[in-house]
């Protein structure tokens, strides 16, 4: 079932170009020069019901703005926007309704309210029956480990158990689509690993749809079946993760330690990309030759004392992309 | 239709409720309001009897008249204090996208702003205000029929919502132009010098300016007329005089006001940040 479909979405914005220094100012208010700048030029793009996407692209390629036109926050210039079958625009209340939005950069919750009031207050917000707020609480509760800190103020709350506070914020009403832009962003490794068992889990207890930008690539690997990458507000790559980054990154890497220096090699099969003293670090497509036939192949030339071989990477991936 | 009406009404209760209770974590800046509030408002009343004094009157008002619209100004001044502070600082919440969590909630935007905030300091008013009026009404004998006490109670809300109007339109006049912070103390002036003095004082093209375009003489000017039984001088063709027009002004402006604040909302808001 497609429960998000984005057609030709465009944001633009009108930003005043001021002119410098005291001269500037002046010249500023009787006249102003408006530059357009468009954000997002024109996102197309369907999710169905159950797929964990993420959206990634370089800072200022358009993500949020993306997210908060999805989430009914702004609206698009132009194209259309259905979630769950309808325009988060001018169906506010009912598509907000389903969804469940985590905006890591800005606290969702009440600065200073408990935690737990905060929850109250969106039970009340979202009409949760009685029954199912106690069931739903005790689940987020255990997932997210907030038994700790729930009778705690928000403002007084660590990072991460904030952030362990939104999510359940954002889940206590049962939404079937979750967005989350940078959940894991200044997070310890613990914590993130927590929000990552907990968004796995939500899919596959419950079938949320989720949608994840992070600049965290470990977290991108880790959860997400599918890569929408936009860049300069465009969508640049859409596909199986895996797809992209082979196809993104279509080599292995080598790296050698030799027993001597040497600045070339000669087998066909492989490329310097860097060498330092008696370490070089070489790259190959594994398409043509296996590891074993390179090394052997690299053997007859110069005598190896140590090596290993890098899967491909989905850094090299997306920073060939982002660099297209 | 009343589903909802239950439903927003449960979460205005609780709302309050953790409003007032986060407002009493910070006591310590409720105590200095305590004694600014009370000094303002008193020092306000004692110089109109100090002038009130040597010229006997004012435009044929008796002091008792006077503090009787003085405390009642007060009051709605205090309940819009207490209810609708946030009015003030639209400015605040467009530039720091404080609209994106509201917006996110399956509920009336220009609602959950209303209900977010409970400002103690509100009572401070309302003291001193009490204690003013009920020193008009017992100088001019006002009689406490329930007619009357049920004129009151509708003045005064209709008072409130009138000043939050107010508020609301100059303030959301920041979807716009990023800033409108400047309208908060004219507002606060205004309102000082139209409801906390009777405006016979004023000069008539004055008085119809801030009755017909700005509704302040709704406030407490025309319904203490028509509470005590004193002409405003203003001819109309029906009788303005009737503390009945203050709750319906102040209803339609409080709709006015919500309009033109959804409006800029739907049309301007642009979030912030990333």
């Amino acid at each position: 079932m497609e429960q998000i479909v984005l057609d030709h979405v465009v944001k633009e914005y009108w930003v005043t170009k001021k002119k410098k220094g005291l001269r500037g100012a002046l010249i500023n208010l009787i006249h102003n020069e408006k530059v357009k700048v468009e954000a997002v030029k024109g996102i197309s793009y369907t999710i169905t019901k159950g797929e964990i996407v993420g959206y990634i692209g370089p800072n200022g390629a358009g993500k949020s703005t993306t997210i908060k036109m999805m989430s009914g926050i702004m609206t698009p210039t132009s194209g259309q926007i259905y979630i769950n079958g309808m325009s988060p625009h001018d169906n506010r209340k009912k598509v907000v309704k389903d969804l469940g939005v985590v905006f890591g950069q800005r606290t969702q919750l009440y600065w200073d309210l408990r935690l737990g009031e905060s929850f109250e207050l969106l039970k009340r917000i979202y009409k949760v029956g009685d029954e199912q707020y106690e069931s739903a609480l005790k689940e987020l509760t255990d997932v997210l480990d907030l038994a700790g800190f729930i009778d705690i103020p928000v403002r007084q709350l660590s990072l991460g158990q904030r952030m362990r506070g939104e999510l359940a914020a954002a889940m206590i009403h049962s939404p079937d689509i979750l967005f989350l832009d940078e959940p894991t962003i200044g997070l310890d490794i613990d914590v993130k690993h927590a929000i990552r068992n907990f968004i796995l889990e939500i899919n596959k207890r419950k079938d949320v749809t989720v949608i994840l930008t992070s600049h965290d690539l470990d977290d991108v690997m880790k959860l997400c079946n599918r890569l929408i990458v936009i860049n300069k507000g465009q969508v640049v790559e859409d596909g199986p993760l895996e797809d992209i980054v082979t196809r993104m990154a279509n080599y292995r890497m080598i790296n050698l330690e030799l027993a001597d220096p040497v600045t070339e090699i000669h087998s066909p099969m492989v490329e310097i990309v860097k060498a330092e003293g008696r370490k070089i670090w070489c790259k190959f497509d594994h398409h043509l030759y296996t590891a074993a036939e390179v090394i052997a192949d690299i053997g007859k030339e110069v005598s190896i004392v140590d090596l290993s071989v890098k899967e491909p990477n989905i850094e090299d991936a997306v920073a060939n992309i982002y660099h297209c | 239709m009343w589903e909802s009406i239950k439903h927003y009404f449960s979460v205005f209760a609780f709302s309050a409720k953790l409003a007032l209770q986060s407002e009493l974590e910070y006591s310590s800046y409720l105590v200095c309001w305590l004694f600014m509030i009370p000094i303002q408002i008193f020092s306000g009343i004692y110089v109109l009897k100090v002038i009130m004094e040597r010229i006997g009157t004012l435009n044929g008002w008796t002091f008792g008249q006077v503090a009787f619209l003085y405390g009642l100004g007060v009051f709605s001044h205090g309940f819009q204090d207490m209810f609708f502070i946030q009015t003030r600082h639209i400015e605040y919440y467009v530039i720091q996208g404080e609209f994106d969590r509201m917006l996110l909630r399956p509920m009336g935007v220009f609602f959950q702003f209303c209900i977010g905030t409970v400002n103690l300091c509100g009572i401070f008013d309302l003291v001193p205000g009490a204690i003013i009026f009920w020193y008009g009404c017992k100088e001019v004998g006002f009689r406490w029929t329930a007619e009357n006490a049920f004129l009151i109670i509708v003045v005064i809300i209709g008072a409130t919502l009138i000043q939050a109007a107010i508020y609301t339109i100059t303030g959301s006049i920041a979807f716009w132009t990023k800033k409108s912070s400047v309208f908060v103390g004219v507002n606060l002036e205004l309102f000082d010098k139209t409801t906390q003095w009777p405006m016979v004082i004023y000069p008539k093209w004055f008085i119809r300016f801030f009755s017909f375009l700005i509704p302040m003489g709704f406030v407490s000017f025309y319904p203490v007329c028509g509470l005590l039984g004193i002409s405003s001088g203003i001819d109309m063709p029906i009788p303005i005089d009737l503390a009945i027009w203050t709750p319906l002004v102040g209803i339609i402006w409080f709709i006015g006001g919500k309009t033109f604040f959804n409006r800029g909302l739907r049309k301007k808001y642009e979030s912030a940040g990333s």
